[in-house]
C-alpha cells in the first residue's frame, strides 16, 4: 500500500515538473496588438490577450465578435486575424543554424491575414496551413484565408 | 437489457452530432493572393484531399467547398470584393519587423562611422511601431579564438544597447543575445578577418 501510494506521489511529482517546462517553453512571437474581445489558450490555460504576450508552440489564438488580433512571430512572419477566428499553432521551430524550420498552422474559422516570413523563404515546404476544407502550401508571400 | 436501453439517448445524441456535422459543417474555405509591400507576388498552392491548384497573380482567388472536391480555378477578384471580406484582417496586419546590421571597427566594440548614422533609422522603426520587442544580437568574424570572439561578440552587443538607452529605448524592452563566430552573415574559413561579420543585428518588432 506504501509502494503504491509513493508511486502515485512519483507520478504525481513527474507530471509537475513536465508541466513547468512544458510552460517555460521559448516564446516564439508575441501579440502585437488587440482590438475587442481576444483569447490566449494553451493546454493548461486560457487568458485574455494583450499587447506584448508571447506566444508558445500549441498555443490557440480566438477573436470574438467586432475583434481582431496581430501576431508577429521570431521569424518576422506577420498574421492577424478578424472577427471569430480561431487558430492554432501546431508547430514552430526556427533554428536556421541548425536546420530546423518548420511552422504548421490550423485554422479553424473566421478571417486571416498573412505575410510569410523567413521560415517559408529558407524552407517552403516546412510550411503548411490547415483549413477544414483544404491544405495551404506557401511560397510566399502575402495572402488572405477565409473560412465560412 | 437495461443497459441497452439506457444507451439508447446516448446514441441518439451521437447521430445528432454527425448530422450537426454534415449539414451545420458545411464549410468552405477562401485564399485570396496579394503582392507583398515589396510588391513582389508569391505563390500559395492550395490542396484538397482530391485535387491541387496554384496561385499566382495578385488578387486571385480560390474556393475549396470541402476535402472531397476540388479547389475551382484561380479568379482574380476586386479590390471591392476583398476589402467586404478581408478589410478587418488587413487593417490589423502587423507591419514587419525591420532588420538592421551595425558594423564595427576591427577588434572592438566602436561602430563605424558609417553605421554609426543607422541609429536614427532604428529609433524611427522602434518609434513608428510602438516597439516593445527589440532584439540586439552580436556576432564576430572568425579571427581570433572562439571564447574571446563570444565576449567581443557580447561587448558589442551591449554597446549597441547603451545607444539605444541613451537614445530613450527602454532597458526592459530589449533582449540581448550573442552567437560569437557561430553564424556569420559570410562564411569563412576560421581565423579570417571579415568586416562583413563583425556586426551587430538588430531586430525591431
Amino acid at each position: 500500500m506504501r509502494a503504491a501510494y509513493l508511486s502515485l506521489f512519483m507520478l504525481a511529482l513527474l507530471l509537475l515538473t513536465f508541466s513547468a517546462t512544458a510552460g517555460a517553453m521559448d516564446s516564439i512571437g508575441i501579440i502585437k496588438s488587440v482590438s475587442g474581445e481576444v483569447y490566449l489558450a494553451s493546454t493548461e490555460t486560457s487568458i485574455k490577450a494583450v499587447p506584448h504576450m508571447k506566444i508558445s508552440q500549441g498555443d490557440l489564438i480566438r477573436t470574438g465578435p467586432n475583434s481582431n488580433v496581430g501576431l508577429i512571430f521570431e521569424d518576422d512572419t506577420v498574421v492577424s486575424l478578424g472577427s471569430n477566428s480561431e487558430l492554432c499553432i501546431e508547430q514552430f521551430l526556427f533554428d536556421p543554424a541548425a536546420g530546423k524550420l518548420a511552422f504548421i498552422t490550423k485554422l479553424f474559422r473566421g478571417t486571416f491575414s498573412f505575410i510569410s516570413g523567413q521560415i517559408a523563404k529558407l524552407a517552403p515546404d516546412q510550411v503548411r496551413l490547415e483549413t477544414p476544407d483544404a491544405t495551404l502550401g506557401v511560397r510566399g508571400t502575402k495572402f488572405l484565408v477565409k473560412i465560412d | 437489457m437495461t443497459s441497452a436501453r439506457s444507451l439508447t439517448p446516448v446514441l441518439f445524441f451521437v447521430l445528432f452530432l454527425c448530422s450537426c456535422c454534415l449539414n451545420g459543417c458545411a464549410k468552405q474555405t477562401t485564399v485570396v493572393l496579394l503582392p507583398d509591400p515589396g510588391g513582389k507576388v508569391g505563390k500559395v498552392t492550395v490542396t484538397s484531399d482530391v485535387a491541387s491548384i496554384d496561385i499566382t497573380k495578385a488578387q486571385e482567388a480560390t474556393v475549396i467547398k470541402g476535402r472531397q472536391s476540388a479547389p475551382t480555378a484561380p479568379k482574380v477578384l476586386s479590390e471591392a470584393e476583398i476589402a467586404r471580406n478581408f478589410s478587418e484582417a488587413l487593417s490589423s496586419l502587423p507591419e514587419p519587423p525591420k532588420h538592421f546590421n551595425l558594423y564595427f571597427e576591427k577588434d572592438s566594440d566602436r561602430l563605424t562611422a558609417q553605421s554609426q548614422q543607422v541609429i536614427p533609422d532604428i529609433l524611427a522603426a522602434a518609434s513608428q511601431r510602438q516597439s516593445q520587442d527589440i532584439g540586439i544580437i552580436g556576432h564576430t568574424d572568425t579571427a581570433g579564438d572562439p571564447s574571446y570572439n563570444m565576449r567581443l561578440s557580447k561587448q558589442r552587443a551591449n554597446a549597441v544597447l547603451q545607444i539605444l538607452i541613451q537614445e530613450g529605448i527602454q532597458d526592459k524592452f530589449v533582449k540581448i543575445t550573442s552567437h560569437g563566430e557561430n553564424n556569420p552573415l559570410i562564411k569563412t574559413a576560421d581565423n579570417v578577418h571579415e568586416p562583413k561579420n563583425r556586426r551587430v543585428e538588430v531586430v525591431v518588432r
